[in-house]
């Protein structure tokens, strides 16, 4: 942790300089109002608005009137609520690990010295700058059941395939695999954590006779820590808010059976197409409470497992 | 108190720097409306691409040569969600543009919300009539009795069949089924299924345009009781539309017909032009995908059939022009609209393109000489429109879930069909006060 400066300097300081201090302070103002206005119009204030609004029956083209909690008491009421929650908590509860997996493995193979290792971050890097409706898209056609290049290879080796996105039981997991292929950007900041391993911790653990799972176990990972634990605030906090990838899918549909129904897409649903604004608001603070809840328990337990170097 | 004054420059920078973004926006809105000496500039909102788009050029030629005093802006809005969310907020922040192109589906949604322009005077004034077009393209356009669009162009509903596949079974390709036993019996011969996987499937009941709106208006059954606005998802003859499509279903493996449907579901990969779909249910805006992709394909359209062999029908949606609540050169925009809805407007705007919502203009185009053509619009006469309703969107969406849920054997067709009209009708108890 870095230590801030004490406050009490401040106060030393002679008074000539003091103006000068404030002078600067209010440049530095003058060139942040733009961030702080942008922020004050567009986030803060819209998001307060909601908390109102979610009590109302708002539909953006009406003011709508004040209904108390109903929106909230119609919500817990609501089935596709229900199933848009247990779908956007099982790609979650599945994604965000298989991401961290797969990430840190990616990763340490990535930091591995070999020669042309430029080429290999490169190529694993490159999904994530295809966007999202191009990536549905492209994976549209790999997974099609019938001419898809997946089930293709899949009967080469006599395996036959599932339906993949056609299926109730397989489109969450195709998502889910479609998914990480954009994990690039992880990648990129798991090496970066990598990188800021002190190589004599290597040495010192060779010298002891550590073997590379020793290794790994206690030098890379636990040092690593701080990396996975950003990753996975924020790996869960996408997750929760899908919404690009089954929207272009299932062309706003959820299908097959609203299995493919997300949060947010069924939060879009009410707010911009039923013009049940004020039920979409009430949705979108359910979401900011659990992801609050979830991103504060992490928060605790995480002085359990995360190691900050310097301590 | 030393704190306090440190922030006071600061937020009061950030207020004077506010208050002269607010200013610029708002003088920015208002500067399109008048441009040059007696001349009103009228801005229309689209999402029109290549021959739509050059039709349109065209209109509007047409048209500020005989309003010399009234000038078109077209702006292209993308044609996806994002026009909606566009138009929605441009209305709700009082700065709407004067005429913007809309699906007719939405008009029940956005005038039970206010915030379109009742055009029923100025269409009388300007001897717009009823009678001028198909019946449902002016039901579509109007809510509660008054006309809040002008219906531009619209679309029809029919069976697709491989005249090839046909001959090759031996079923007569100049013969497409009319009954539903018909259409029963050609499918199961026409599919060739291997084990778990078809390598040709007759017919999907559900795939393509086959909604439980086509079925259910097939089968003789009414979503909405016309003197009671009340929604009749559960109609006795929709449930047995319903039953048909599941018992359909049922009969070939619904999981394994989800390959054919699953949700790819674009022009090159359409498995009717790939041969692997012998029929199926589409519209008239196929056709243009079936030259592109397989000009030689042989096949007929034929009207969808029906449980008794007559009485034909379809359902047909389409695009038109509205005047938002707030617009600001409502006279002038109405010319525009009354161009685009009479004769002339119509010829020009849906030339080699669309089918028109005028009868005669269709005949003009010579549809009537064209094999597939003629069937549409044919059929155009006894076309349904989908109720025009403020929940539109819900009904659609729960029709579809309805339908997706009793083919896959998730409750029966009856319970989830009583379920849509009970979710339907509350919905909209709410507009009834």
């Amino acid at each position: 942790m870095v230590k801030l400066a004490d406050p009490v300097q401040v106060k030393a300081i002679p008074s000539a300089s003091k103006r000068a201090l404030h002078r600067t302070n209010a440049i530095g103002w003058l060139f942040a109002s733009p961030w702080a206005i942008g922020l004050l119009c567009f986030y803060a204030i819209p998001m307060l608005m909601s908390i109102y609004f979610s009590f109302t029956t708002y539909s953006i083209l009406q003011p709508g009137e004040f209904i108390g909690m109903n929106n909230y008491k119609e919500l817990f009421h609501d089935p596709l609520f229900w199933k848009s929650i247990y779908n956007t908590i099982y790609f979650t509860v599945f994604f965000v690990p298989l991401s961290i997996f797969f990430g840190v493995a990616l990763a340490m193979m990535l930091n591995m010295k070999v020669k042309g290792m430029a080429v290999f971050r490169t190529i694993f890097f490159l999904p994530t700058l295809v966007p999202q409706v191009a990536l549905a898209v492209l994976w549209m056609w790999l997974l099609h059941p019938n001419f898809g290049l997946v089930n293709g290879m899949l009967a080469n080796i006599g395996i036959d395939g599932p339906a993949w996105l056609g299926g109730e039981s397989w489109s969450k997991p195709s998502l889910i695999l479609m998914s990480l292929w954009g994990i690039g950007q992880a990648v990129v900041i798991y090496l970066a954590g990598l990188g800021d391993i002190p190589e004599e911790y290597y040495e010192a653990a060779q010298i002891d006779g550590a073997n590379w799972f020793q290794k790994t176990r206690k030098v890379t990972l636990p040092l690593l820590t701080p990396v996975i634990f950003y990753n996975l605030v924020m790996g869960m906090i996408g997750a929760f808010q899908q919404f690009t990838l089954p929207y272009t899918l299932t062309k706003g549909q959820g299908t097959p059976a609203n299995s493919m129904t997300f949060y947010v897409m069924y939060l879009y649903e009410n707010g911009f197409r039923y013009f049940k604004m004020g039920y979409a608001s009430a949705m979108a603070w359910i979401l900011f409470i659990i992801v609050m809840a979830l991103t504060g328990i992490i928060f605790i337990t995480s002085k359990r497992w995360v190691h900050y170097q310097g301590k | 108190m030393r704190r306090s004054k440190r922030f006071a420059f600061p937020i009061l920078v950030c207020f004077l720097v506010m208050v002269l973004l607010v200013t610029a926006c708002s003088t920015n809105g208002g500067s399109s409306d008048q441009a040059g000496e007696g001349i009103t500039t009228v801005t229309m909102w689209h999402g029109l691409t290549s021959i739509d788009l050059d039709n349109m050029n065209k209109v509007v030629k047409a048209f500020e040569e005989k309003n010399p005093t009234i000038k078109m802006n077209l702006v292209y809005t993308e044609s996806n969600e994002g026009s909606d969310q566009k138009l929605l907020t441009a209305v709700a922040g009082g700065n709407p543009p004067d005429v913007a192109l809309f699906d007719r589906f939405k008009v029940g949604t956005w005038a039970a919300q206010g915030s379109l322009t009742d055009l029923s005077s100025m269409a009388a004034e300007s001897g717009i009539r009823k009678e001028m077009y198909y019946p449902f393209a002016w039901e579509e356009s109007s809510y509660q009795g008054k006309l809040y669009a002008m219906p531009m162009d619209t679309d029809s509903r029919l069976l697709f069949y491989n005249k090839d596949h046909f001959k090759e079974v031996g079923l007569d390709p100049n013969k497409p089924p009319q009954t539903i036993a018909e259409l029963e019996a050609a499918a199961d011969k026409l599919t060739i299924k291997e084990g778990k996987r078809f390598k040709r499937i007759g017919f999907i009941p559900w795939y393509s345009q086959g909604w439980l709106y086509t079925w259910g208006w097939a089968f003789g059954g009414e979503f909405q009781d016309t003197a009671t606005g009340k929604i009749t998802a559960n109609d006795p003859k929709v449930v047995e539309a319903l039953q048909w499509m599941t018992d359909f279903g049922k009969k070939y493996n619904v999981e394994d017909i989800a390959g054919f449907t699953s949700a790819a579901g674009t022009e090159e990969m359409d498995p009717f032009i790939s041969g692997q779909v012998s029929m199926k249910i589409s519209g008239n805006f196929t056709v243009k995908g079936i030259e592109k992709f397989k000009p030689d394909l042989n096949y007929g359209v034929a009207p969808i059939p029906t449980p008794t062999g007559t009485n034909f029908t379809t359902w047909s949606g389409g695009g038109s022009a509205i005047i938002p609540k707030g617009a600001k050169n409502v006279a002038a925009a109405w010319k525009f609209l009354e161009f685009l809805g009479k004769e002339e407007g119509q010829t020009l705007l849906n030339a080699d393109s669309q089918i028109s919502v005028i009868d005669s203009v269709n005949d003009k185009y010579g549809y009537k000489d064209d094999p597939i053509m003629k069937e549409f619009i044919n059929i155009l006469p006894n076309s349904h429109n989908r109720p025009v309703i403020p929940e539109g969107q819900l009904l659609w969406n729960e029709l579809a879930s309805a339908t997706e849920k009793a083919t896959r054997g998730n409750g029966t067709p009856k319970e989830n069909l009583d379920r849509v009209t009970e979710t339907v009708n509350k919905a909209l108890e709410k507009y009834d006060k």
